[in-house]
């Protein structure tokens, strides 16, 4: 196995990073590890638990199962991305008052998956809702809430919309 | 208990304080704590065998590997990690040991045969692939019944058998009472292997403080205190030298309320290395060598009355306990709950039972949320639907004639466990009516079929042991489960409060709950209370978050330690003010005269008292500081109660059960914060439809693991997960602190037999019997094929 490595140029939360990692490096380390952003969380590293779920370019991908390096020159959002330090996200206040996450691992994967989805449905119904979270797995909530919480979150967003 | 009426906070939604920083990502879960400098990454070899004779260990090729610090075997621990086993004290156990990394013999597929010191992950994960072991394999056995066929390989040959543990009772005159019954039905259930499935794995990290002696364990569990002891106690160290702390714990549902072998090796490690040592888990990992849960075989024999009333009951239980014994709770952990609680909500009088645990070549089983209870109230619920069909009564009705009744509390069980309240009945007739279960019933069409598809109704009512005290665990043996929760109470010089808990939150909001009983006992902004627990160098000694006890154990230490520290605030402020402490009140952040509130103090101002922060004196006789220390010891234990009936709809075509309605009544005594109640119902009732419909760990006959990924292990997902509609009723508990009562496995223990039930109300006519979960597609289309295989035989 090489031990060589490369130069990744990676955008993250739109700051600009150049870091020299092994080729086989992948994202979730590269944003935990060498960038401290340790919000992205590991769940499997199989790709199906949705817990390392980031922003590539503006879509969602699995942190866990693309090499830092084969995204060189790429843009992407993780959950310390969302709202910075300022006021949370209107997801994220959604999440919040529906009492939408309990240990919050699965969370940040959750809410990457949510705004896409509502930047795309911006009035989904429960069906649709169901749909595009099986992207990602709670243990802790019963989904119920986290649906709850997607609905609110679609409602916040579109009045912010109509308001702007 | 005097009974608290005053209450202010409690009983009312606060949004969680934790939410502000996990929605941010800027929570500290095991793998995103900062990493100490020279840090050793840990990686193991599992065993692919499920039972085999290490012949060697080539390690050559691994030490070789740049970044490889060291490849240790079980035979360079032997010296200073020896096995561990769990203290039970218990007629019918039989103890073995586990060693920590194996030595010459494997039992397990995932056993931990040799450990990679690396200084990174990626060098341990590329040095696994390089150690060379070289086995013997031998013959493996993987269920119940292998493991007890004559001849059957031993799993550990010390105990001649497979038989870890067996225990029996009876009630006085048992055969003379089942004789009496008119009817005598018999049924076997069983239930498939499961596990936890945390959305976060294990982990844990070891580090020498670098300015005393001791070793701080950072781990990922739900029993922070228990640890240290075992720990401590097994490497033969000072415990004051071992601090254990639970960073944020992502789930944890029994699967972490273990001691494992990896906890006790980066610590011993650390002590050999003086470097800090860190091991994380991966998925597959977690699905091999995590305790499982259930396998469970129950086999009951029910003797009732013409009139649908059980006059007695017979139950034989079986448990797979996996190839060790778990730490600290041991294999007669299932075997006893399951028997101890099948009485459940009803007035069953003569009872005998047997339970015994079996050693196979398997992972070993522990705690999983409901422990017992799901497969005994499959077991028991089943029952009560055959009874109906037989006698030609409705199942609602069956239960109606045997469930405890209100004027019957408080009730002792007939294996000696006192329900203080309780609201089954009115529980029963509240989902009863929430799903419309007379309407659905008229309308059913005798063959079922609706659209092509057969409809059905299950019930279930549960009993939920929660807040198990001292009493409860030394019955069952348990002698490293203390049963008692702790706090300490503190009203800072700033009159700020600080709660330091003996609990270990994993998911469950003890940051908000606890800070909301404090406040609400204190009379001060929840604001100005901070929560501090799953550190044993902070918080006084406890037993953890586990078996619905955080609420009903830990909250109700905070009630009392409150309320020591409120008497000491008032002697001191009456001292101060110049009048009885017994006139004054807490409230707003200040203490006052109850008769001319405007006379009073802010707590900061007795605050500065009690600190000797001005030139004040103290009572006569007081000493400085504004704290308490509470140990509560609750009842042995306390019981929840509540009700499951769910509709469904079954496809003879292709298997699949659709779950069309639910309706859940949980009765959890008083309620701290109903929206954070109303998750953990959500969560368990989402987890027991897993269990029923989806969820299972497949070994095949030789012990191999055959799906150790998510990709093979279902778990539902948002599309699994039907909308629930949720009845509370609350009924305090007389003997708990404020009538607190627990919560969070009710939702898993109801939802698995109502949803058997209702597969098997739906089918029932045609001849299929619900006996075992999961009820996968493929299950449901072999069970309709047989039945109609057997009508057409017989006609």
């Amino acid at each position: 196995m090489s031990r060589a490595r490369v130069t990744v140029r990676l955008t993250v939360n739109g700051r600009a990073y150049v870091r020299e990692v092994e080729p086989r490096y992948l994202l979730a380390d590269f944003l935990r590890h060498e960038l401290g952003l340790t919000g992205t969380h590991i769940g499997c590293e199989h790709g199906v638990c949705g817990a390392c779920t980031v922003l590539i370019d503006g879509k969602t991908g699995r942190s866990c199962l693309q090499f830092a390096a084969a995204l060189d020159g790429a843009s992407i959002t993780t959950v310390e991305g969302i709202a910075g330090e300022g006021p949370l996200h209107p997801v994220q206040e959604a999440f919040h008052e529906a009492h939408a996450l309990q240990c919050g691992y699965c969370t940040p994967g959750f809410l990457m998956t949510t705004i896409e989805f509502l930047a795309a449905n911006p009035d989904p119904t429960r069906d649709q809702i169901r749909q595009a979270l099986t992207n990602n797995m709670c243990r802790c909530t019963g989904y119920l809430n986290i649906i709850e919480a997607v609905e609110d979150a679609a409602r916040r967003l579109r009045a912010q919309e109509g308001g702007a | 208990m005097r009974e608290i009426e005053d209450f202010t906070l409690i009983g009312k939604t606060i949004l969680r304080r934790e939410d502000s920083y996990l929605l941010r990502g800027k929570a500290q879960f095991l793998d995103d704590l900062p990493e100490p400098r020279g840090l050793i990454h840990l990686a193991f070899v599992l065993s692919p065998h499920a039972s085999a004779e290490i012949l060697a260990i080539d390690t050559a090729a691994a030490r070789a590997l740049p970044g490889v610090i060291d490849v240790l075997t079980g035979e360079d621990l032997a010296a200073d990690v020896p096995p561990y086993a769990p203290v039970i004290e218990l007629a019918g156990y039989r103890g073995v040991a586990r060693p920590v990394v194996a030595r010459g013999r494997v039992r397990h597929v995932g056993e931990y045969v040799a450990v990679i010191l690396a200084e990174s992950p990626y060098a341990a994960q590329d040095a696994l692939d390089l150690v060379g072991v070289e086995y013997e394999p031998l013959p493996a056995v993987a269920t119940i019944a292998d493991g007890l066929a004559p001849g059957a390989p031993v799993v550990h040959e010390a105990l001649g058998d497979n038989v870890i543990f067996r225990t029996r009772f009876a009630t006085e005159g048992f055969e003379a009472r089942f004789a009496a019954g008119e009817v005598v039905l018999e049924e076997e259930f069983s239930l498939g292997r499961v596990t936890g499935v945390m959305i976060e794995p294990r982990g844990c990290m070891a580090w020498p403080d670098p300015i005393a002696t001791g070793i701080t364990l950072w781990t990922s569990t739900q029993i922070p205190h228990i640890v240290r002891t075992a720990i401590a106690e097994h490497l033969g160290m000072a415990e004051a030298n071992l601090r254990v702390v639970t960073p944020a714990v992502g789930g944890g549902f029994g699967t972490k309320c273990h001691l494992y072998p990896d906890e006790i090796l980066v610590v011993a490690l650390a002590r050999r290395y003086g470097r800090a040592v860190k091991w994380v888990q991966d998925r597959r990992e977690d699905l091999l060598t995590n305790v499982h849960a259930r396998e469970h075989v129950l086999r009951l024999r029910v003797a009732v009355g013409r009139d649908g009333v059980i006059a007695a009951a017979d139950l034989d239980v079986r448990t797979n306990c996996g190839a060790y014994p778990n730490h600290p709770f041991s294999p007669t952990l299932e075997a006893t709950a399951a028997v101890r609680m099948m009485p459940g909500p009803y007035r069953i009088r003569a009872y005998r039972y047997e339970a015994a645990s079996v050693l196979t070549h398997t992972a070993p089983t522990g705690a999983y949320r409901g422990t017992g209870q799901p497969s005994a109230f499959l077991a028991i619920e089943g029952m009560m639907d055959r009874i109906g069909r037989r006698l030609g009564l409705d199942p609602a009705e069956v239960r109606r004639r045997n469930v405890v009744r209100p004027e019957d509390f408080p009730y002792v069980n007939v294996v000696g466990v006192r329900y203080d309240t309780g609201s089954y009945l009115p529980s029963l007739e509240r989902g009863l009516e929430m799903i419309g279960y007379d309407a659905f019933r008229r309308a059913q069409p005798a063959d079922r079929l609706v659209d092509g598809r057969y409809r059905g109704i299950g019930i279930c009512n549960y009993t939920e042991v929660s807040g198990t005290g001292a009493p409860g665990w030394r019955v069952r043996g348990f002698a490293r489960m203390p049963g008692f929760d702790s706090s300490r109470v503190v009203v800072e010089p700033d009159g700020r409060v600080a709660v330091y808990v003996s609990q270990a939150d994993a998911g469950q909001g003890h940051f908000t709950t606890f800070a909301q009983i404090a406040a609400d006992r204190l009379g001060v902004a929840w604001e100005d209370v901070t929560v501090i627990e799953g550190d044993t160098a902070k918080t006084p000694y406890g037993t953890g978050t586990f078996a619905s006890r955080g609420s009903v154990v830990g909250g109700g230490s905070v009630i009392r330690g409150s309320a020591k520290v409120g008497e000491k605030i008032r002697r001191i402020a009456g001292y101060m003010l110049g009048c009885e402490p017994s006139r004054l009140a807490l409230g707003g952040g200040r203490v006052f005269d109850r008769d001319d509130p405007g006379r009073g103090l802010t707590l900061r101002e007795v605050a500065e008292t009690a600190y000797s922060m001005n030139n004040l004196p103290l009572p006569q006789g007081e000493e400085h500081g504004l704290e308490a220390t509470d140990y509560y010891d609750p009842p042995m234990v306390t019981m929840a109660n509540g009700t499951h009936v769910v509709e469904v709809a079954v496809d003879p075509d292709d298997g699949r059960v659709e779950i069309l309605r639910y309706a859940v009544v949980h009765d959890c005594g008083r309620v701290i914060n109903p929206k954070i109640v109303a998750g953990q119902v959500h969560g368990a009732t989402v987890q027991g439809i897993g269990e029923a419909l989806m969820e299972e760990i497949v070994y095949d006959g030789g012990g191999q693991h055959l799906n150790a990924s998510l990709l093979d292990y279902l778990i539902p997902t948002a599309m699994d997960a039907p909308d629930l509609a949720l009845g509370h009723i609350e009924t305090p508990s007389i003997d708990t602190v404020a009538g607190i009562k627990g919560a969070a496995e009710g939702g898993l223990t109801g939802a698995v037999p109502a949803i058997a039930n209702a597969v098997g109300d739906a089918l029932a006519g045609l001849g299929v019997s619900i006996t075992r979960v999961p009820l996968r597609p493929s299950t449901i289309v072999g069970l309709i094929a047989a039945a109609r295989a057997a009508r057409a035989g017989a006609a």
